[in-house]
C-alpha cells in the first residue's frame, strides 16, 4: 500500500518535473518551429510550437555554401583532435596529482591554480601564438586551452576517491605505473571521461573566439565563426545587397536555423554518454 | 571561450602603448624621407594617370569578408587589378562580424598587415600613442589623387577635424563630393491622400499632419518610430538626429558631446536649440501623436506597427524604404509609402556637412619600413581616390561587366549581372562573383557615381536634397593624451545623463520648466569642465596652425 504521504509526493514530483521539462523543452522547440517558419509568420509572432507557413528557404541558402561544409569540417577536426589531446593531457596531469607521495604535489597543483586566475591577456597571448607559428595552424586552437584547470581538478578528486588498496594490488602482480594507470584506474573511471570528454567537446564545439583569433583565411575557420559572420551580415538592415524576397526571409529565421544545425551533432553525444553519467551519479551514492 | 569586451581591448590597447612608448623615441621627429623607398613607383605620378608598379608588387591587407560576398582571391576584381596596376594582395581576412576587434588585437600586437582599410574614425586614435600607425598626412604629398579631390571638394575642414594634437591624420578616410543624405522619414501617401493632406515640408508642417491624422484615427498613434537600439542616442535615434541637424544641434546617432557654435564650444545637451528639439518631442508626445514606446522599441515592434495599419509614420532610408517598409505593407489594399524630403526647420535648407568623409584606411608601421612604400601610397591613391579607380571597383571593366559613363548618365550595368536592386533576374551578381562593389573598396567618389547606383525614386529624393545647401563643419578639438582619459569619462556621463533626462522630458516625466536645474545638474557631471577642456584643447591646435 502507498500511503498518502508517498501518493501527494508523488503526484507533487511529477507535475514539478512535468513543468521543468516543458520549461526546458518549449524554447527548443520553438526555435525549431522558427527555422522551418515563414517571414511574415515570425515578424508576427504567430510561431510557437508548430511551424508555420513552412518554407526550408533558408536550411537550403546555409547549407548550399560550400564554405558552410568547409567550416563544418573544421569544426569537426578540431574538436576531436582537440578533445582527444585534452583528455589525455588531462587525465596525465590529473592522475599525477592525485597521487598524496608524490614530492612538489602542492607546487603543481598551484602553478595549475595560478592559471585560473591570472593570463597574460589577449594581446601577448596573441603575439605568443604568432611567434610559435602557430597561428593558421590547427594547434593556435588546441594547445592554448588543451587543459581546463576545472576540468583537472574534478578529474583529480576522482582520482583520489579510488582505492589505493586496488593500485597497490596490482603493482603486487607486477604492473607498471602506467599499466597500472591503463588496466585498472581508467577502467574504473569510465564515469569521468565521458564526463570530461563531454565538458571538453561541447567547449570546443562551440568556440568560436580562438578561430576567428588565429585564423587568416576563410577555409580555416570553424562553423561558429561562419554562423557569427552569417547573422551579423544578414541582420545589418543596411546592407547594399539585402534586397529579394528571400533576404528577407533568411533575415527572419537564420537565427533559428544557425542554432539547430550547430546544436544537433553535440547534442546526439549525449544519449551515447548518458548511461555513464547515470553510472556516475549511482557509483557515488553506493560509496556514499 | 571568453569574449572580450571594447574597454578591455582598449585597456589592453592602453597597456601595449604604454610599453611602446618607453621603447622609442617620440614620434615628432618622425622621418618623412621617403627616398630609399620607391622601388616599383613612378615617376611623376599625377592626376589622371593609370598606376602601374614598375615590378610585381605584393602589399599585405586586412580584408573584410562580407558573409553576403565572402572574400575569394580568385575575383576577376582581383586578377584584374592586378593586370592594371601589377600589384596583388596578401589579405587576411576576417570576418565582418568581428572585423574591429581583430584589427585591434593585431594593430595592438604590432603583427598588422601593412594596409588597415574599412577603419571608421576615431577608431585609430587608440593605436596612435603607440606608434602602430602611420600619420598618413605626413605622405598625401605623394598621392596625387587624393590631394587634388580634397582641393577641388574643399573638403579641408572635413580633414581637419580628423586631426589629432599633434595637427596630424592618421587615417585616409573616403572622400564624398556631396553630402548624401540617406534618411529621412517614411510617410503612407496614400492616407495623406485619403485625407487630402499635403506632404508635410517643415517640421512644423508635420505636426500639423499628424494632428489631422490623429483627428482621423483618434485611437491611434500616428507616428511611431524605430533606430532606438543605437547608441549614444536615448532613442529614436534617427528621429532626434534629423531634428538636431534642423535646429542647429547634434543629437540622437549623431550626438556628440561639445557642439562648434561659431566661435567656440558649447555642450551640446545644455543648447537651447537641443531644449526646442526636446520640446517638439515632447509635444508630439503630449497630444499622443508619437508613439511613446518609439524610443524603446524594438525596429520589429515598430515595423510590425507600421505594418498593421496602426502607425503612419516611420523613419526610413533609402534601402529599408524599399526593402521593407513597402513590403510590410504590401497585404494592406492601396497602401504606398514614400520617403519624403526631409523636413525642415530653424536652420532653413541646409545639410550638416559632416558626412562628407567615409570610414578609411590605416597604414601599418610596417608600411613605412617596405622599400616600395611610395608605389604602395600610388596604388592606394589609384584604387581608392582616382575617378577611374573608384569607377573600377565599384563597377568593374568598361565593355565587360557594365557600359557607358556616369558622366553622362549613359551607364548600364551588364544585363547577365545583378547588383541590389538592378537586373534582379540575372544570373551573376556582381559582388559575389566578381568582386566588385566591395565595401572594403567601393565607397565616396563623385555625385555622378552615386547617382549611377539609385533607383529613379532615390534620385529624385537626392535633386531636392541637393538643392539645399551644405553648412561649414567646425573645427577640431584635439585632446592630448592624457586629457582624451579624463574628457572620455566626462564624456560617458554626461552622455548618460542627457539621454535619461531627454527622455524623461520627452515623455512628460519632468516639465520642461525645470530645464534650468537639468543644466545645473549636466555641469555637475563636469560639463563645463569638458567644454573648458574643449575650447583649450581648439585654442592650442589654432594656435599651432
Amino acid at each position: 500500500m502507498v500511503s498518502r504521504g508517498q501518493r501527494a509526493f508523488q503526484v507533487v514530483n511529477a507535475a514539478v518535473l512535468t513543468l521543468v521539462v516543458v520549461v526546458t523543452l518549449f524554447p527548443f522547440v520553438n526555435i525549431v518551429a522558427r527555422s522551418f517558419s515563414g517571414e511574415q509568420e515570425i515578424r508576427s509572432g504567430q510561431v510557437s510550437l508548430i511551424p508555420r507557413g513552412f518554407t526550408t528557404e533558408t536550411y537550403r541558402h546555409v547549407m548550399s555554401d560550400a564554405m558552410f561544409w568547409t567550416n563544418y569540417r573544421n569544426t569537426v577536426v578540431y574538436t576531436v583532435v582537440a578533445t582527444a589531446i585534452s583528455i589525455v593531457l588531462t587525465t596525465c596531469y590529473a592522475y599525477v596529482l592525485s597521487k598524496k607521495q608524490l614530492k612538489g604535489r602542492g607546487l603543481l597543483v598551484g602553478i595549475a591554480i595560478f592559471t585560473m586566475f591570472f593570463n597574460g591577456g589577449l594581446i601577448p597571448n596573441y603575439v605568443l601564438v604568432s611567434s610559435l607559428g602557430l597561428r593558421n595552424t590547427l594547434w593556435a586552437i588546441v594547445l592554448p586551452n588543451a587543459i581546463n584547470v576545472f576540468n583537472l581538478l574534478v578529474m583529480k578528486a576522482f582520482f583520489e576517491s579510488l582505492p589505493t588498496e586496488l593500485e597497490e594490488a596490482a603493482a603486487v602482480d607486477g604492473a607498471s605505473q602506467y599499466g597500472t594507470l591503463w588496466r585498472i584506474v581508467l577502467p574504473l573511471s569510465k564515469a569521468i571521461l565521458a564526463t570530461m570528454l563531454l565538458f571538453y567537446a561541447v567547449s570546443f564545439w562551440n568556440s568560436w573566439f580562438a578561430g576567428f583569433l588565429y585564423m587568416d583565411r576563410q577555409e580555416l575557420f570553424p562553423v561558429t565563426v561562419y554562423l557569427r559572420n552569417l547573422i551579423a551580415g544578414v541582420t545589418a538592415g543596411a546592407d547594399q545587397t539585402a534586397s529579394s524576397e528571400t533576404a528577407l526571409q533568411i533575415a527572419a529565421s537564420i537565427q533559428a536555423v544557425t542554432i539547430v544545425l550547430t546544436m544537433l551533432p553535440i547534442m546526439l553525444v549525449y544519449p551515447f554518454i548518458q548511461r555513464y553519467f547515470v553510472s556516475g551519479v549511482m557509483l557515488g551514492a553506493v560509496k556514499g | 571561450m571568453v569574449q572580450i569586451s571594447r574597454r578591455q581591448l582598449l585597456a589592453a590597447a592602453g597597456a601595449v602603448t604604454v610599453v611602446s612608448i618607453a621603447g622609442c623615441d617620440s614620434g615628432d621627429g618622425a622621418d618623412t624621407d621617403v627616398n630609399d623607398k620607391k622601388a616599383g613607383s613612378m615617376d611623376g605620378f599625377k592626376v589622371g594617370d593609370q598606376f602601374k608598379a614598375t615590378e610585381p608588387l605584393k602589399f599585405s591587407a586586412m580584408m573584410l569578408s562580407n558573409q553576403n560576398y565572402p572574400f575569394n582571391a580568385n575575383w576577376p576584381m582581383l586578377v584584374e587589378l592586378a593586370k592594371r596596376t601589377n600589384v596583388s594582395f596578401e589579405a587576411t581576412a576576417v570576418p565582418g562580424s568581428d572585423y574591429n576587434q581583430k584589427v585591434s588585437v593585431v594593430v595592438s600586437a604590432g603583427q598588422a598587415p601593412q594596409i588597415i582599410p574599412k577603419t571608421y574614425h576615431p577608431a585609430e586614435e587608440a593605436f596612435i600613442a603607440g606608434g602602430a600607425i602611420l600619420p598618413v598626412s605626413d605622405y598625401v604629398h605623394l598621392m596625387p589623387h587624393f590631394t587634388d579631390k580634397v582641393q577641388r571638394w574643399k573638403l579641408e575642414g572635413n580633414l581637419a577635424q580628423m586631426s589629432q594634437q599633434d595637427g596630424k591624420y592618421y587615417l585616409l578616410p573616403g572622400l564624398h563630393e556631396a553630402v548624401w543624405q540617406d534618411y529621412s522619414i517614411g510617410v503612407r501617401t496614400d492616407i495623406l491622400e485619403k485625407h487630402s493632406l499635403a506632404v508635410p515640408t517643415t517640421w512644423d508642417e508635420l505636426t500639423t499632419t499628424l494632428r489631422a491624422l490623429k483627428t482621423a484615427y483618434p485611437g491611434q498613434y500616428p507616428f511611431s518610430d524605430r533606430w532606438s537600439s543605437q547608441k549614444p542616442g536615448p532613442g529614436a535615434n534617427n528621429l532626434i538626429g534629423l531634428l538636431a541637424t534642423s535646429y542647429g544641434t547634434r543629437g540622437g546617432w549623431n550626438y556628440d558631446t561639445a557642439y562648434w557654435d561659431g566661435g567656440k564650444f558649447v555642450l551640446t545637451g545644455a543648447m537651447d536649440q537641443y531644449r526646442q528639439v526636446v520640446q517638439y518631442l515632447a509635444t508630439l508626445v503630449s497630444e499622443k501623436l508619437l508613439d511613446p514606446e518609439s524610443f524603446t522599441q524594438t525596429d520589429d515592434q515598430a515595423r510590425q506597427k507600421f505594418a498593421s495599419g496602426k502607425s503612419f509614420v516611420i523613419s526610413v532610408n533609402a534601402q529599408t524604404v524599399v526593402n521593407e517598409a513597402r513590403k510590410d505593407i504590401a497585404k494592406i489594399p492601396g497602401a504606398k509609402v514614400a520617403k519624403i524630403p526631409l523636413p525642415t526647420g530653424p536652420m532653413g535648407a541646409t545639410l550638416s556637412g559632416e558626412s562628407r568623409l567615409e570610414n578609411g584606411i590605416m597604414l601599418s608601421k610596417k608600411a613605412l619600413e617596405s622599400k616600395n612604400f611610395v608605389a604602395m601610397l600610388q596604388f592606394i591613391d589609384w584604387l581608392w581616390y582616382s575617378d577611374a579607380g573608384l569607377m573600377f571597383s565599384k563597377w568593374g571593366i568598361e565593355g565587360d561587366t557594365y557600359t557607358g559613363k556616369v558622366e553622362d548618365g549613359s551607364f548600364k550595368l551588364n544585363p547577365q549581372i545583378k547588383w541590389a536592386g538592378l537586373n534582379p533576374d540575372a544570373p551573376k551578381n556582381l559582388q559575389v562573383d566578381y568582386g566588385f562593389f566591395n565595401g572594403v573598396f567601393a565607397y565616396g567618389g563623385s555625385t555622378q557615381m552615386l547617382n549611377s547606383q539609385f533607383t529613379d525614386e532615390e534620385k529624385a529624393f537626392q535633386a531636392e536634397m541637393n538643392k539645399r545647401t551644405t553648412r561649414e563643419v567646425g573645427p577640431p578639438h584635439p585632446f592630448s593624451p592624457e586629457e582624451r582619459e579624463q574628457a572620455g569619462l566626462w564624456e560617458a556621463a554626461i552622455a548618460d545623463y542627457v539621454n535619461q533626462q531627454t527622455l524623461a522630458f520627452i515623455l512628460g516625466k519632468r516639465p520642461l520648466s525645470e530645464w534650468d536645474k537639468y543644466v545645473a545638474e549636466l555641469n555637475a557631471k563636469g560639463g563645463d569642465k569638458y567644454i573648458e577642456l574643449a575650447n583649450k584643447a581648439y585654442d592650442r591646435f589654432k594656435g599651432k596652425k
